[in-house]
């Protein structure tokens, strides 16, 4: 076994998971605003010989349980009437209370599959600005926007550690943060990182939440999400923000086991049992919370 | 920048009605935008709104959003069998016995949207000869198709 799949298993088990090789399932959401329902979709897919299984932690999410073909390759894919989506990274948009009318920032959308998401459950109105760093990302990020019919969004080139730079107050702000990603994703994953590169994403991270607080308008939501399983990537990092920068961890009904309160000997705020952490099983490692920023924060 | 549209709109012999004051340049691409985007998109925005399309050398490029607008109203139209769909989006041209209906135009050198029988719009091509003759081979070139969306990431 390799060093660094040996260290980071025996972390897992001490916050009371055991590694187990796991490969998520394929999952699809149905973009509502251009189908209509859900149902329809389901079945013309089945017409064209893709067996669907409904997730049951989603409204409108489904699992691939046999196709012929790429489903990223069907006309109706094409047309913007589903997105590939993976199941756990389906729920973090969900979390806000009215997207209707609302300004919500997508502080790093790229590739953009919750940007589209947020524009399905926004029905199109209000407004999403929507960052990414990378150029190249941002094309891709375009093409589902324009593939999804998606007619709410502007897209900057912008580090979301520079959102305030846009002089725009929001009213949520959705933070799906760079991260370490995990094992279920990345075959390489135990061999390529290191808790050095885990504390580097976490600072980052730190730096992001600091700049939303800054642009989301008092009492406004953050949705904060990583696909890390490393606590100082989650846990630790809505500690430090419950403690730093006047955010409080709201309740959220949503799949995932209570976020962990007491890691490595440290004792957590008790509102990260609020937060929600997902073991790889059929979905990916992940982790989600709801924060609100308070309204005395300036 | 209208006068660029409603040049590529009337070659499927129809106009939409678009408010120049709706439009944003960025760069080659055009954008339709309500006065809420409007505010939020700031000159060094990359992409807002609905992308309409883009210029290159003069010529007009449309967005899959211009057609499916188009699409919405009367103009010229063929609708094409399931395979023949499939082979539309892989970028090949359209047969002749691959046509279900035709509305509009069945002229030589006009262009026409291409449906599939749910009338959901694949893509456009030009006639490539009179539709109302018989005719073997292809009848419509492919100019542009949804396949694009998986071509233009490779």
């Amino acid at each position: 076994m390799m060093p660094g799949r040996e260290f980071f298993t025996r972390r897992y088990e001490t916050m009371g998971w055991n590694y187990k090789n796991v490969e998520p399932r394929q999952a699809i959401r149905v973009n509502l605003i251009n189908t209509g329902k859900a149902t329809d979709i389901v079945r013309r897919l089945l017409s064209l010989g893709i067996q669907l299984e409904k997730i049951p932690f989603l409204e409108n999410g489904y699992w691939i349980c046999k196709s012929k073909f790429s489903v990223g390759s069907t006309t109706e894919y094409l047309l913007g009437l589903y997105s590939i989506q993976e199941a756990a990274a389906q729920i973090p948009a969900t979390l806000f209370a009215e997207t209707e009318d609302k300004t919500v920032l997508d502080a790093c959308a790229a590739p953009g599959g919750k940007t589209v998401q947020l524009a399905d459950l926004m029905q199109n109105t209000g407004a999403i600005v929507a960052l990414d760093v990378k150029r190249q990302r941002l094309v891709a990020l375009s093409n589902q926007l324009e593939r999804c019919c998606v007619k709410n969004a502007v897209v900057y080139l912008l580090d979301a550690r520079n959102a305030s730079r846009l002089n725009l107050g929001f009213d949520y702000a959705l933070l799906d943060m760079p991260c370490s990603g995990n094992f279920t994703m990345d075959k390489n994953w135990f061999n390529r990182r290191t808790i050095e590169d885990v504390e580097r994403n976490a600072a980052l991270q730190r730096e992001i939440l600091t700049e939303a607080v800054k642009v989301v308008r008092d009492g406004g939501e953050i949705v904060y999400s990583t696909c890390s399983l490393e606590p100082e990537e989650d846990e630790f990092n809505i500690d430090w923000a419950v403690r730093n920068l006047g955010l409080s961890v709201e309740e959220v009904n949503c799949y995932g086991q209570e976020g962990l309160t007491e890691v490595f000997d440290k004792r957590l705020d008790n509102s990260i049992k609020n937060c929600r952490r997902i073991w790889p099983r059929q979905t990916q490692g992940f982790f989600v919370c709801k924060l609100r920023r308070s309204r005395t924060n300036d | 920048m209208i006068e660029t549209i409603n040049n590529f709109v009337s070659r499927f012999e129809t106009s939409i009605s678009l408010d120049e004051n709706s439009l944003l340049k960025k760069q080659n691409r055009l954008f339709l935008v309500d006065e809420n985007l409007k505010r939020l998109a700031s000159k060094d925005f990359f992409y807002a709104g609905t992308c309409l399309g883009k210029t290159e050398d003069g010529e007009f490029f449309p967005s899959f959003s211009l057609l499916r607008m188009i699409a919405e109203r009367k103009a010229n139209k063929v609708v094409v069998d399931e395979k023949t769909e499939w082979l539309f989006i892989c970028g090949r041209d359209i047969f002749k016995q691959g046509v279900i209906r035709l509305q509009g135009s069945r002229r030589k050198g006009d262009y026409t949207l291409v449906l599939n029988r749910r009338r959901e719009c694949l893509g456009f091509g030009k006639i490539l000869f009179d539709l109302s003759g018989e005719r073997e081979g292809a009848v419509i070139s492919n100019i542009f198709d949804l396949g694009d969306f998986l071509r233009r990431e490779r």
